[in-house]
């Protein structure tokens, strides 16, 4: 019997990539606009930004971790980047000094979390809490503008041809070393059971709190990347910028089959996962839906495609 | 039997904060002896074990292993001598699949420029070839371990044993939760390491489990050893009654302090 339900086509992240093509597929019955180059130009665009803080959340969810600090994080690399460049600092210096903030920043959830063992729902919570506010002070509660020209706002997010932008290449990169961090390397299996059964991990020697140290920056620094992309599409960033980022991106893990948990997951899966958060808003739009229906749609996709994994789940660990 | 004790345990002691979780422990273990390490709740069997496995870090005392002097930080360098350590429950962790599993904290790797990844295919091959040597039926290493039972998952962690030559085993708990059947067939693994010269220390409380098995028998009492003796001097109802009532009846006894 058991036999019979098992099927060659299952895999984890099938109920994410069937969702998306659901969502392709109504979207474009609804409007004609949709299947247009400049609309998936559009989609990718969004997603580079989701995305790019999905992966790296994905990785530090596998571990056993949350981070809600990323949002912040986000809008504080945007902020920072665009008041360096501003200060006519050299461009490429202006972005190490967001790199090492980011990176400071994961430092701090990482210790907490791992050295004095509060839950990093907390410490990345009072995180946010904290960045935001400091935001708000930095900036007085204005965006900042950049007016200048920069070739490294190009190489963040330039145009291409058609509507699409260089970050999507940058997302398309970090999918391949995501992918590859997780599934061929030591810290990828280190992750895995770091998440999937601590005490096991540690007494087979795995060094569970460096591995969630790693994730914690990884984190830190891929949402700084994508508060820089977002400073790149707009040449200008707000302290507001990115708000609610965190529990999207949760999100968009989870609806790719990541475990909240910890100790399961997969990168494309949480790809894809990020890929329908951006097409829904996108296609909203498009379809000319009040702009509230963005939050109720992902609400609803995030329950139905949670019943839904759950049930590939039970298929795919049984197999 | 050898002259030279594959692990010597002397006077070890280690303190939580005010609880004194070993109060100077002292035993040896001999290359291919089954040592079954007994004890109620508190006793600081787990204790023991984990500084054994470098989770913790003794306070007093020594430990030789090989013949070196030795006190592990880290469970990596309990592994790297050979001590191998099943935990509670079994070394498996449950979403990872077989092979994974297999070589989870020591994964085999390749170089590609400053880059390494790990070696996939040598580790399907080899964990598929260990456990299948050992009896366990897998379909494909990259199943999940969820579809094993627990004893198949306890198989899995004394076939890492076999293939890396450990040459001491620790076992915590390892009857919890298996069914008789899989009971017999732990029991008659651990004979299978006895035969290849690896000791094994054996965690429990239930004494029958061990009796036909070990060699020795060391009875922990809060932190202190109530209890030592060789197969042959005694039957398992002294033993219960020893860590029932957890005093000395019979055999080599120190107790200093009431």
């Amino acid at each position: 019997m058991k036999q019979d339900r098992r099927k060659p086509f299952i895999f984890p992240s099938m109920g994410v990539i069937a969702a998306f093509i659901l969502l392709v597929i109504i979207f474009s019955a609804i409007s004609k606009e949709f299947l247009t180059i400049s609309t998936v130009a559009g989609i990718l665009t969004i997603a580079a930004e989701l995305g790019t803080v999905t992966l790296a959340v994905a990785l530090l969810m596998i571990s056993g971790e949350f981070d809600l600090s990323v949002g912040a994080v986000y809008a504080w690399a945007g902020v920072l980047l665009a008041r360096l460049l501003s200060s006519g600092l050299n461009s490429f210096l202006s972005l190490l000094i967001v790199v090492l903030f980011a990176l400071i920043i994961g430092l701090i959830n990482g210790s907490v979390t791992t050295k004095v063992k509060i839950p990093s729902f907390i410490t990345t919570l009072g995180m946010m809490m904290a960045l935001r506010g400091f935001l708000l002070i930095f900036t007085a509660g204005f965006p900042v503008s950049y007016k200048g020209q920069s070739f490294l706002i190009y190489l963040l997010n330039g145009k291409l041809a058609s509507d699409f932008r260089v970050s999507s290449l940058w997302f398309l990169l970090f999918l391949l070393v995501f992918s590859f961090l997780l599934n061929r390397t030591r810290h990828g299996n280190w992750s895995l059971a770091t998440g999937g059964s601590p005490e096991v991990a540690r007494a087979l020697g795995v060094k569970t709190a460096r591995v969630k140290m790693i994730n914690f920056l990884l984190t830190a620094l891929f949402a700084a990347i994508a508060g820089c992309f977002s400073f790149g599409r707009f040449k200008m960033a707000y302290p507001t910028l990115g708000t609610g980022l965190e529990l999207e991106a949760i999100a968009s893990a989870v609806l790719g089959g990541c475990y909240l948990a910890g100790g399961y997951g997969t990168i494309v899966g949480a790809f894809f996962g990020a890929l329908v958060i951006s097409s829904l808003r996108v296609g909203l739009v498009l379809i000319g839906a009040p702009a509230y229906w963005y939050q109720a749609f992902i609400g609803v996709i995030l329950v139905l495609g949670m019943i839904v994994n759950k049930e590939i789940m039970k298929r795919v660990l049984q197999a | 039997m050898q002259s030279e004790p594959l692990l010597k345990v002397v006077d070890v002691r280690k303190s939580f904060g005010k609880v004194e979780a070993l109060k100077g422990v002292s035993f040896e273990v001999y290359p291919g002896e089954v040592v079954a390490l007994l004890g109620d709740n508190g006793a600081g069997k787990s204790t023991l074990i984990k500084i054994l496995m470098g989770i913790h870090q003794k306070d007093g005392g020594k430990i030789f292993f090989k013949g070196k002097e030795i006190n592990f930080l880290s469970p990596s360098e309990a592994r790297a001598m050979g001590i191998e350590a099943v935990p509670q429950g079994g070394a498996v962790v449950p979403f990872l699949d077989i092979a994974r599993n297999f070589f989870l904290g020591r994964e085999p790797e390749k170089k590609w420029g400053p880059f390494r990844f790990l070696d996939i295919k040598k580790m399907d091959s080899e964990a598929a070839e260990a456990v299948r040597g050992i009896g366990v039926r897998v379909r494909s290493p990259r199943d999940k371990v969820n579809v094993l039972s627990g004893g198949e998952r306890q198989a899995v962690s004394i076939a890492r044993v076999l293939h890396f030559k450990s040459s001491l085993v620790l076992l915590d708990e390892p009857t919890l939760n298996l069914s008789v059947k899989e009971t017999d067939k732990l029991l008659a693994s651990v004979k299978e390491l006895k035969k290849k010269g690896v000791a094994v220390i054996f965690v429990t409380h239930n004494v029958y489990h061990v009796y036909t098995i070990a060699d020795k028998f060391i009875i922990l009492d809060r932190g202190e050893m109530i209890g030592f003796y060789k197969k042959g001097e005694v039957d398992a109802e002294t033993i219960i009654d020893t860590i029932r009532t957890g005093s000395r009846k019979t055999g080599m006894v120190r107790r200093d302090d009431e």
